[in-house]
């Protein structure tokens, strides 16, 4: 197991930023971290790496305590989520002297930006770089030494749909052929879908779900979505607290079933039949993981960030 | 090469690469252009004799020198941690030890520099003067433990502090008090209060040396208790680094 933590809990200044958190990646495997802003992913990431000390749990990274332990530092790659570089270094000379901390590079130079796509930018001083070839760049820093283990916190921030797709191919290539093990923090849900085996969601420094994407979506059936039209309900009437009216259509009501019922939504027949109320085209779609987070997390919290 | 000398070379790169360590480096000749050319002129029109000039202009390259060091130094941490490569330092392969030695070693460097950017300028307001020698000998000997105690100490706050000002600025403050003795005339510094700063204030102690052997061409034997005490600065304000830069602030 290259990374094992359990039950990790974190207070800084007086308050607590992790509880009870668990995450276990072996290797060859991609582990999506999701969780809002605040969440406690980057704090999640900063204890694996040993920057902090965890006030209960136990955290193994390669079976060994990852605080002040410098020699594991040669085994992980990371790529932080706010990547700075000496800007007046070129991108060839930066990542040289950078693997010279670890000892020198693995591979030329040369081969190494062209793994990232910055290849023939190599010379440019990094003043020069767009936020995007920075990313890619910060992606090479974290490869420069040929890591065992990668955590990397929103690597695909700032790139264009085929810079994505590259990075996508390239992280999953790492993981297949050559069984690095990786953990992605990101909001960015399709890269979470595409290339994560397992995924874990964080909120408020919590743990609120983890498995694979089918495991997630199985155990949570209140992700679902019924929709359905009703017929026969009396003009001024209220409808019940688990339906919500979408729009009328003549006699026939279209309405979906709260989420919170979706789970098992035998009651709401239930109550349809008793109000005498006829109800047909029943159309029910799985939520996926944008409305699994959602609901896990809290829209209102996303609400009221954006709102901030 | 060792994790803290490629830091120490990174170090020198960002002063002599960097535009912002060439800017720096041009206020420092600046300030001496700018004082040697008042100290010369003063020295024509027979205001000051030779020896007080060169003593005045040691102590400004050792202010001038302290000043960037303080500089250099809250940018140690602080300024990786804003610019983005703290945690990549962090997160390779060396040690705390390693990384606040790459960043001594870059100060000592910068401070190398710095003198010997000091010489032409002692050289030609000093020219002439029989103890040109002494002031550029007692500059290396008592100027450099103060200037990189300063440098130190401002590096042990920027490991712990929040960012680059406010460790520059407490560290700034610190520096200004080491100088009031010398700001506050003969008469307040004459008083029980003024001598005891000035008995343990490590820059009142360089700057004394420098009157004594450049002024009064005293022997070395009796700086020996001010050379100890710019030793003890040094050692206290390494220490401190060392013990803030094990887990330095983050984010």
């Amino acid at each position: 197991m290259l990374i094992d933590a359990n039950h990790l809990h974190l207070n800084l200044q007086g308050q607590t930023i992790l509880e009870d958190v668990s995450l276990h990646l072996a290797a060859g495997e991609i582990y999506g971290l999701l969780g809002p802003n605040g969440a406690g992913k980057s704090t999640t990431i900063a204890l694996l790496l040993g920057l902090y000390q965890a006030d209960r749990g136990d955290l193994k990274l390669f079976d060994t305590e990852p605080r002040d332990n410098v020699a594991l530092h040669r085994r992980i790659g990371v790529m932080p989520e706010h990547a700075g570089f000496y800007e007046w270094m070129s991108a060839n000379d930066y990542l040289v002297w950078y693997a010279g901390l670890y000892g020198g590079l693995l591979q030329p130079v040369d081969s190494l930006l062209q793994q990232v796509g910055l290849e023939a930018t190599g010379h440019k001083p990094i003043s020069q770089f767009s936020r995007g070839m920075k990313q890619r760049l910060g992606l090479a820093r974290a490869l420069v030494h040929g890591p065992e283990l990668l955590i990397l916190d929103e690597p695909t921030n700032g790139l264009d749909p085929r810079g994505r797709r590259e990075i996508h191919d390239l992280l999953l290539s790492l993981a297949d052929e050559r069984r690095v093990g990786i953990l992605l923090c990101t909001h960015l849900l399709d890269d979470v879908e595409r290339l994560c085996s397992r995924i874990g969601i964080l909120d408020r420094g919590r743990n609120v779900a983890e498995g694979s994407l089918p495991e997630l979506l199985g155990a949570n059936r209140s992700g679902r979505r019924y929709r359905l039209r009703i017929r026969g309900v009396p003009d001024n009437q209220q409808l019940p607290p688990d339906l919500k009216l979408l729009r009328r259509d003549g006699d026939w009501w279209h309405v979906e079933i709260s989420p919170t019922m979706a789970a098992d939504p035998s009651r709401v027949w239930e109550d349809l039949l008793v109000h005498g109320w006829q109800y047909t085209e029943i159309h029910a779609e799985s939520g996926g993981l944008e409305t699994l987070y959602l609901q896990l997390t809290g829209a209102a919290t996303d609400k009221q960030e954006e709102a901030a | 090469m060792k994790p803290s000398s490629l830091i120490a070379q990174k170090e020198r790169g960002a002063l002599l690469q960097n535009q912002r360590g060439l800017a720096w480096l041009l206020a420092y000749s600046g300030i001496l252009s700018a004082f040697a050319l008042l100290l010369i002129s003063n020295k024509e029109l027979s205001l000051l004799d030779n020896a007080q000039i060169v003593y005045m202009m040691a102590g400004t390259v050792t202010a001038a020198g302290a000043l960037i060091a303080v500089i250099m130094g809250a940018d140690a941490f602080a300024g990786e941690r804003e610019r983005g490569t703290l945690v990549p330092l962090l997160t390779a392969p060396v040690s705390p030890a390693q990384l606040l030695m790459g960043k001594a070693l870059g100060l000592v460097s910068a401070w190398l520099l710095m003198y010997l950017l000091a010489l032409p300028y002692l050289w030609a307001v000093g020219a002439g003067g029989q103890n040109l020698l002494q002031a550029i000998f007692y500059l290396a000997l008592f100027g450099t433990p103060v200037v990189l105690g300063f440098g130190y100490l401002a590096m042990a706050l920027s490991a712990r502090s929040g960012s680059v000002l406010s460790s520059m600025l407490t560290s700034l403050i610190v520096l200004l008090f080491s100088a009031s003795p010398l700001l506050i005339g003969p008469g307040l510094r004459n008083s029980v209060i003024g001598k005891a700063i000035d008995a343990v204030n490590p820059f009142s102690g360089a700057l004394n040396t420098f009157d004594s052997v450049i002024i009064d061409s005293a022997p070395f034997s009796g700086q020996l208790a001010r050379l100890a005490l710019v030793l003890i600065w040094l050692s206290i304000t390494f220490l401190a680094a060392r013990v803030t830069a094990r887990h330095p602030n983050f984010r």
